[in-house]
C-alpha cells in the first residue's frame, strides 16, 4: 500500500478519532461538572454565559491559525494524524518538528521527498513518544502543584489571587517580550494589539458600553493584524 | 452554601477525572501506532527510534516538566489536566482561561475563577476541535480557497492576541506590568545572544519560566512592601 493511502485509511481514522473523542469527552465532563458547581460557589448564570461567550470568541482566531498549521501537516502525514495531533497534546510547532525528525531517520525529508510507509511509521512513533511526556508530568503533578501554591500563599487566600494575577502578567509579558525583541512585523502587530486594546478598554470603560467590552479583544486583534499585514 | 464544597467535594472529584482521562490519553496516543503495527506489520526500527527520541527529548523534554509548572498558577489544577491533554497551551488555552475570568468578573485564581476558567477552556477545546474537524474533512481545498494575503495576515494574529491580552491584565497592575515588560525583554535578548547556552535547550523554556516566576516573586515582594507601609 502507498504510504499516503495508508495514512488516510479507515483504521487510521478510527484510531485517531478515538483519541480526539477522549479530548472531547474530558472537556465535556469537566465543563459540565464546573457548571454544576458554579451556583454552589456563588456564580450567577449570567457570569457563566459571559465566560462561555468570550472564550468562544477568543478561540476562533487561534483555531484558524492552528487550522492552517494542520493543513500543512496534513499534506505530509495524512488527515488522521494531522487532525489527531493538533486536537491532542502538543502544538503546531512541536508536531511538525517531531514528524520531520521521525521521517529524516528513515532518509525521507518531510515535504520534499516522497513519503514511505516506514518513514511514516517512524514519524508516528516519534510524535507519540515525544508528546506523552507532557501528559504524564502534568497528570502526576497537578495535585502536588496545588499544595505548593497553597504553601507559597501561606494559607492566605488573597495572596493566591496576587500569585495568579502576577503569573498572567508574567506569562503574557514573556510572550510579548519574545515578539518585541525580534523587532519585525510580528513585534509591530503585538504593539498595535496592545495599543488598540488599551484604547478600547478606556472607551468601553469610560462610556460604559457593555457590548463593546465583549468585543474589545476581537476588534483589537483584527485591526492590529490587518494593519500589520497592509504595512 | 457549603463553605468547603470546593476543596472537599469538587476538587477531589475533578482530580480523579483528570488522572483517569490523563492515563487514558497516554494509551490513546499509541492507537495509530498499533494500527500500523498489528494491521500492517509496520513497526519502527528501535535503534533509529532511540535516536529520534533523544533528538526530540533534547529540544522538548524540558518543556514536559517546565510547562506544567510554569502554567499551573495561570491554569489551576483542573485547567492543567485539560490544557495538557488538548495541547496548544500558550496560543489558545491560556488566553481563553484568562479572558473567561475577566469577562465573568471573578477574582483570578479564586474558587470562582478556577470554575470559570474550566468552563472557558472547555468551550475553547470544543470549538478548536470542531474547526479542525471541519478543516480536515474539507482538506487542503480550504487552504487553496484562502487568498495568500489572508494566510500571510494570519501570521500576525497571535502576536496581536498576546499584546492585547497583556494590556488587559496590565491595566490593574501597571507597575508590575512595566517591570515585567523590561524584565522579559532583557531575558529574551539574553537568550537570543546565547547567554544561557550552557543550559541545554534553554531557548525553548527559560523565557516562560523566568517571566512567570519572576513576576510572582516581584508581585509578592511588592505586596509585602505595601503591607509594611500601611502598618
Amino acid at each position: 500500500m502507498d504510504a499516503m493511502q495508508l495514512a488516510n485509511s479507515l483504521p487510521m481514522w478510527l484510531a485517531c478519532g478515538t483519541a480526539v473523542l477522549l479530548v472531547v469527552f474530558q472537556a465535556v465532563i469537566f465543563t459540565k461538572k464546573a457548571m454544576d458547581a458554579a451556583p454552589k460557589v456563588g456564580l450567577t448564570n449570567d457570569q457563566v454565559k459571559r465566560a462561555m461567550k468570550s472564550s468562544a470568541l477568543t478561540s476562533l482566531g487561534p483555531s484558524v491559525v492552528i487550522l492552517s498549521g494542520m493543513l500543512s501537516l496534513l499534506v505530509s502525514v495524512g488527515g488522521p494524524m494531522a487532525w489527531m495531533r493538533l486536537s491532542f497534546i502538543g502544538s503546531v510547532m512541536f508536531e511538525s518538528i517531531a514528524a520531520g525528525i521521525g521521517t529524516a531517520s528513515a532518509g525521507v525529508q518531510l515535504g520534499v521527498d516522497e513519503m514511505t510507509t516506514f518513514a511514516f511509521t517512524m514519524a508516528v512513533w516519534t510524535m507519540i513518544l515525544g508528546s506523552i511526556g507532557w501528559i504524564i508530568v502534568s497528570t502526576l503533578t497537578a495535585d502536588k502543584m496545588e499544595k505548593v501554591q497553597n504553601r507559597m500563599a501561606g494559607g492566605n487566600s488573597a495572596l493566591v489571587g496576587v500569585i495568579s494575577g502576577a503569573a498572567m502578567v508574567g506569562a503574557f509579558g514573556g510572550m510579548v517580550s519574545q515578539k518585541l525583541v525580534a523587532v519585525d512585523k510580528s513585534a509591530l502587530s503585538c504593539v498595535l494589539g496592545g495599543v488598540f486594546m488599551a484604547i478600547l478598554l478606556y472607551v468601553s470603560g469610560k462610556f460604559k458600553i457593555s457590548w463593546l467590552k465583549e468585543w474589545n479583544l476581537t476588534i483589537a486583534i483584527l485591526v492590529a493584524m490587518i494593519i500589520t499585514a497592509l504595512v | 452554601m457549603d463553605k468547603h464544597y470546593f476543596t472537599n467535594d469538587y476538587l477531589p472529584k475533578m482530580h480523579r477525572i483528570g488522572k483517569i482521562t490523563g492515563i487514558l490519553g497516554v494509551f490513546a496516543s499509541f492507537l495509530p501506532a498499533l494500527v500500523l503495527g498489528f494491521g500492517h506489520g509496520l513497526w519502527p526500527d528501535l535503534a533509529l527510534l532511540a535516536t529520534c527520541f533523544i533528538t526530540v527529548t533534547t529540544s522538548f523534554g524540558f518543556l514536559w516538566v517546565i510547562e506544567p509548572i510554569s502554567y499551573y498558577p495561570v491554569l489551576g489544577p483542573v485547567g492543567t489536566y485539560m490544557a495538557f491533554l488538548s495541547g496548544n497551551i500558550s496560543n489558545m488555552r491560556v488566553p481563553c482561561a484568562s479572558i473567561a475570568q475577566v469577562s465573568a468578573g471573578v477574582e483570578l485564581g479564586s474558587e470562582q475563577g478556577s470554575i470559570i476558567s474550566t468552563i472557558g477552556m472547555g468551550v475553547s477545546i470544543i470549538i478548536n476541535i470542531i474547526i479542525l474537524s471541519v478543516g480536515v474533512i474539507a482538506g487542503s481545498s480550504i487552504l487553496a480557497m484562502l487568498p495568500p494575503s489572508v494566510t500571510a495576515a494570519l501570521n500576525y494574529l497571535l502576536p496581536a492576541l498576546f499584546g492585547a491580552l497583556f494590556v488587559q491584565f496590565a491595566v490593574n497592575q501597571k507597575k508590575l506590568a512595566v517591570i515585567m515588560l523590561v524584565f522579559g525583554c532583557v531575558v529574551y535578548i539574553a537568550i537570543n545572544k546565547g547567554v544561557f547556552n550552557f543550559l541545554p535547550g534553554a531557548s525553548s523554556y527559560l523565557g516562560t519560566l523566568l517571566c512567570v516566576f519572576g513576576s510572582i516573586f516581584i508581585a509578592m515582594a511588592m505586596k509585602k512592601m505595601e503591607g509594611k507601609k500601611t502598618e
